[in-house]
């Protein structure tokens, strides 16, 4: 059995503010705290790349548990913008925290869905492989493919990293099952040509029709009640998709976390980075629900229990 | 389909998740001059799009200011 034991997660320090952007889009704060909820968005230096994000959710890993590096069987990293498109993101990762030859690493390319995606993958990989211990990169910095003067991006993106500690035979979180989709045709709807490209009505309905299903799916599958799920974490797309989600399936909106309005979107970081902060909070027996959606069109849903 | 009625519509719209009380809504004035913004008006047209079964191109939405206009067009969508 293999369960999500720590994660460590990082923000840059920078930050810059959309409330100091309200005239260039003609908007108001209410709109940037009510309906994108990020109000202000953390920035990477122009220096640092996915690695080094990773490299700093990993020493924040490290004051959470101590960990020896060669007990390290797998090192997975989730990003769209590597830090070089040869060789893989996870090799200079691996070579900077210097983890065991034995250790195997490899990419996956996916956006918002990319954790969801991940966490089935590596969970998959370790029982096939017998290994014990995996670390699980998210790290996709927006902040050097958005344009600053378009509207339908610039306001949402942040930059950051976690890194989530796999482990067999632990207590943590398990996953209980998974749903998985795709919309390949509506790709140009999210798209990075030089700079991003976001149709936002286009993901908007996209989001909006599909999410909602999958978590039904994947509930009926498990012959769960969505009353039955303790906390749910929806990918931080924005406040107003994430309400709508809310909304759409008749969720608990307590029940329904949502905080990204000192940092930003932060795409496959985005559940993750929530979870950081609240997993020794989530008590044996509870049950969490994650979905994550956007680029490709992608998205994945999935309930874990704490055992 | 039997014609859509303007409950119908103002039903559709309430069921966009906004504040706004829809039965106060002015039918011949912008919607965004109602305190409906970019975003609930993408919600606003979700949700005619499903329950109408009707696909609402990008290029049909500027003509789409007032609860009027969206009464129109989707009786003309729906022939």
């Amino acid at each position: 059995m293999i369960a999500i034991t720590h994660i460590g997660s990082y923000l840059p320090e920078n930050r810059v503010s959309n409330l100091a952007l309200l005239e260039k889009f003609e908007t108001d704060e209410t709109f940037i705290r009510n309906k994108i909820g990020v109000v202000q968005r953390a920035i990477k230096t122009q220096e640092q790349k996915a690695s080094d994000l990773c490299i700093k959710a990993f020493e924040n890993l490290t004051t959470k548990i101590d960990l020896d590096a060669e007990q390290i069987d797998c090192c997975v990293v989730i990003t769209q913008n590597p830090d070089l498109n040869i060789p893989h993101t996870s090799a200079i990762v691996h070579g900077a925290l210097n983890l065991p030859e034995t250790c195997a690493s490899f990419d996956i390319s996916l956006g918002c869905s990319g954790y969801v995606y991940g966490l089935s993958i590596l969970t998959a990989f370790m029982q096939a492989n017998g290994f014990k211990t995996g670390l699980l990169f998210t790290a996709d910095p927006y902040s050097e493919i958005i344009d600053p003067d378009d509207k339908n991006t610039a306001l949402i993106f942040g930059d950051g990293a976690t890194v989530s500690l796999l482990q067999a035979d632990q207590p943590g979180l398990v996953a209980l099952g998974y749903d998985f989709g795709s919309k390949g045709a509506g790709y140009k709807n999210l798209v990075n040509e030089n700079k991003l490209y976001m149709n936002g009505r286009a993901v908007f309905n996209f989001t909006a029709g599909v999410v909602p299903k999958s978590i039904e799916k994947l509930l009926q599958k498990l012959k769960l009640d969505k009353v039955e799920i303790d906390q749910w974490y929806l990918h931080q797309g924005s406040k107003y998709i994430v309400d709508t989600i809310t909304m759409r399936l008749g969720l608990e909106p307590e029940k329904v976390v949502f905080n990204m309005y000192d940092y930003g979107n932060t795409v496959s970081s985005s559940i993750p980075m929530l979870l950081s902060d609240d997993l020794v909070n989530i008590a044996a027996g509870q049950k969490i629900g994650l979905s994550g959606f956007g680029v490709g069109l992608s998205w994945a849903s999935a309930i874990f229990e704490m055992k | 389909m039997s014609k859509v009625t303007i409950e119908q519509i103002l039903e559709t719209i309430e069921n966009a998740n906004l504040v706004k009380d829809v039965n106060a809504l002015d039918h011949t004035k912008p919607l965004r001059e109602q305190g409906i913004d970019s975003l609930d008006f993408s919600g606003v047209l979700f949700n005619m799009e499903e329950a109408f079964g009707i696909e609402i191109p990008d290029a049909d939405i500027d003509s789409l200011q007032t609860i009027n206009d969206i009464l129109v067009y989707v009786n003309k969508k729906l022939g």
